[in-house]
């Protein structure tokens, strides 16, 4: 028994051995990174962490094409700081804006490629104050799109990526219909009637998001604010 | 000595000095300049901000004088009831001349239609267009018909029809080739019609024609049909090859392409070739074919991020862009198929509101509406009769304006468009409501 385990292992690190002699390729180098901007204010456009736009890239010279995926950050950034200097192409999809086009790119050392957008929704003036024993959240809806508003919602969590999928406490209202640029819309949540959640002398992000009736879409967000109660 | 050696170096330094001129005078062939054009009195120098339908002209009728029959009227070479091949009947109350038909009303009363073969009739047209502010049309040029001597007779003479008319109205008037059924050895044909007709009817002279439409500076010459994936015998590197020489080395014309409605992502009705994007390229609008892509319930989400998507793809190519709006679709009788009645309904005009609202508000700075007076598929704007004032048609129908509405009423509203699309504030998603 003893002995064929030490034959095992000797195998093994035969094995590995061997295993190390072929891959001697170099290590992946290179650095991809960049923004969401929006097309026409140039302000970065928000996301999800997860359940957010992602973005689809196919490194060049393999007959396979496979997809890979990179997620993107709440404000809008995203970065790869392992990937092999290559072409590439790079294609931001199932997101939070208009469909966008395929790009090719060369990614060498620390290469930043940001991506303008046309966000299905702007969400405007938000402002989200505590008033007496609830946080009030009042603000404009702009839709770049002319498909349906389907959802609003105010969303809060104890980390700075609130959003719908990452949320302890929420407030939201169906919409299914065009909106009005003009219209003020408010959304409250009552504190003491989510206690469990929602502690005092607590602090937490709450983040306002507006959601496209399109097909794999994504909400549209304001920047999240920390709010101590 | 060494003046001898010097001697017999010099023809080898002078023919090396020629030698170098030589290889310069290849490496640097003269520029081509580019034509300019006098655009004064140019009434269209673009089609942004402009609304504009297509003209298929294609109609005659017999008597008329083209000698083609009832063409396009006609199905098997009989135009009586229980043989026809339009869907909607023209409202002729208004037409100076029209020609009695086999049909009938109720009444026993016979029916009649027009010709655009007849001046006349072109006129009237282009009035209807002045009266409510539709800024003009592209005239049809059907490849397959102007081929042939009589074809070619018809459609020269509802053109020189619509040219006088347009000038005297003050509508833009353009060429739109239309090449269904042609094939890779016609594009010589439409290269040298072109020509020809250039210099008959001085398209690009600025005061014989100051109507005739024109963009980035020159004449714009419409090209329908690239990219289609229906079994065409015609390539995309055939229409490549054909806007090169349309435009020529002097840049001789603007191109508007007509191309297939997923020309973008090269799939549904669109061959899956990335050449098409190349041509796209090089020409100047592009016009995707909507019609029978979305009815009133598909349309949001068929074009609400695909309207986007189209106009931001243009703008980062620098091209124009024209979506395609229609009132509604109807060949029952062209396809023998009674289901085929109505098949996308017009909604008392919700349905072209919906679309007209959904261009604009997408970002759209111009339109494409298909068409002006197109009965055989059911999209004309034009008057045409209502319900329950139709003709009878044996077992079969024809298909009527809602009976509540005015028989312009697609003219009309498409007028309101025209206005939004000129700047004029006042309009929204919802339709505008005609005073009574």
């Amino acid at each position: 028994m003893k002995k064929i385990s030490i034959y095992l292992s000797v195998l093994a690190v035969m094995l590995s051995a061997a295993g190390c002699k072929i891959d001697n390729y170099p290590a992946p180098d290179a650095q991809l990174f960049g923004t969401f901007l929006d097309a026409e204010t140039n302000e970065p456009v928000e996301q999800d962490i997860i359940r957010g736009s992602t973005i689809e890239f196919i490194e060049h010279g393999y007959a396979s094409q496979t997809k890979q995926v990179m997620i993107v950050k709440n404000d809008g950034s995203y970065r790869n700081n392992l990937i092999f200097a290559n072409k590439y192409t790079i294609t931001p999809v199932r997101g939070n804006f208009v469909p966008t086009e395929p790009q090719d790119v060369t990614v060498a050392g620390a290469t930043q490629l940001d991506f303008k957008v046309q966000p299905y929704i702007r969400v405007k003036d938000a402002k989200i104050e505590k008033v007496g024993s609830k946080v009030v959240a009042t603000f404009k809806i702009q839709q770049t799109v002319i498909n349906n508003v389907k959802k609003i919602g105010l969303y809060a969590h104890p980390e700075p990526s609130v959003g719908e999928p990452m949320r302890t406490v929420l407030s939201d209202m169906e919409i299914n219909a065009a909106t009005d640029p003009n219209k003020v819309y408010k959304l409250e949540i009552d504190i003491p009637a989510n206690s469990n959640n929602l502690k005092s002398g607590s602090q937490y992000f709450f983040r306002i998001g507006a959601l496209i009736d399109a097909p794999e879409s994504k909400f549209n967000y304001a920047k999240a604010v920390r709010l101590t109660l | 000595m060494k003046i001898l050696k010097f001697l017999t170096l010099l023809p080898f330094l002078s023919f090396s000095c020629d030698g170098a001129d030589e290889s310069i005078q290849i490496t640097e062939p003269k520029p081509v300049e580019e034509v300019k054009y006098d655009d004064t009195g140019v009434l269209f120098k673009s089609y942004k901000g402009l609304v504009m339908a297509g003209y298929q002209g294609w109609f005659t009728a017999e008597g008329d004088g083209a000698e083609r029959g009832w063409h396009h009227y006609q199905k098997n070479g009989k135009f009586e009831p229980g043989a026809a091949s339009i869907d909607f009947w023209p409202d002729v109350t208004d037409y100076p001349k029209t020609y009695k038909t086999a049909f009938k009303y109720k009444n026993q009363e016979a029916a009649h239609v027009y010709s655009p073969y007849d001046e006349e009739s072109v006129d009237l047209h282009f009035k209807w267009m002045k009266e409510h502010g539709i800024d003009g049309v592209y005239m049809q040029r059907f490849v397959s018909e102007v081929k042939g001597e009589s074809g070619k007779r018809h459609f020269n003479k509802v053109l020189a029809n619509a040219l006088k008319a347009s000038k005297k109205y003050g509508r833009a008037i353009s060429i739109m080739y239309d090449l269904s059924g042609s094939n890779t050895a016609d594009m010589d044909f439409i290269a040298k019609d072109w020509e020809e007709l250039q210099s008959t009817f001085k398209l690009f002279d600025n005061k014989e024609n100051p109507q005739y439409l024109r963009h980035n500076g020159r004449p714009l010459l419409a090209i329908w049909g690239v990219g289609f994936n229906d079994g065409r015998k015609y390539s995309i590197a055939d229409i490549q090859k054909l806007v090169e020489k349309v435009k020529g080395p002097t840049k001789k014309a603007s191109i508007l392409l007509g191309v297939p409605y997923y020309w973008r992502t090269l799939g549904n009705d669109t061959e899956n070739s990335t050449l098409l994007h190349t041509v796209i390229k090089s020409a100047d609008v592009i016009m995707p074919w909507a019609v029978g892509r979305y009815n009133s319930t598909s349309y949001t989400s068929v074009a609400g991020t695909h309207l986007p998507g189209d106009i931001a793809w243009c703008k980062a190519n620098n091209l124009d862009y024209a979506p395609l709006v229609f009132p509604g679709f109807s060949w029952g009788n062209l396809k023998n198929d009674k289901s085929l009645y109505n098949q996308i309904p017009r909604g008392r005009g919700d349905f072209l509101w919906q679309q007209i609202a959904g261009a604009k508000l997408s970002g759209a700075e111009a339109l494409y509406v298909a068409m002006f007076d197109e009965v055989d598929e059911g999209t004309a704007i034009f008057k045409c009769k209502r319900e329950g004032e139709l003709p009878e048609n044996a077992d079969g129908k024809f298909v009527g304006i809602e009976g509540d509405l005015k028989t312009d009423h697609y003219l009309w509203l498409t007028g309101q468009g025209a206005k939004w699309f000129h700047g004029e504030s006042g309009f929204s998603a919802k339709k505008p409501e005609r005073p009574l």
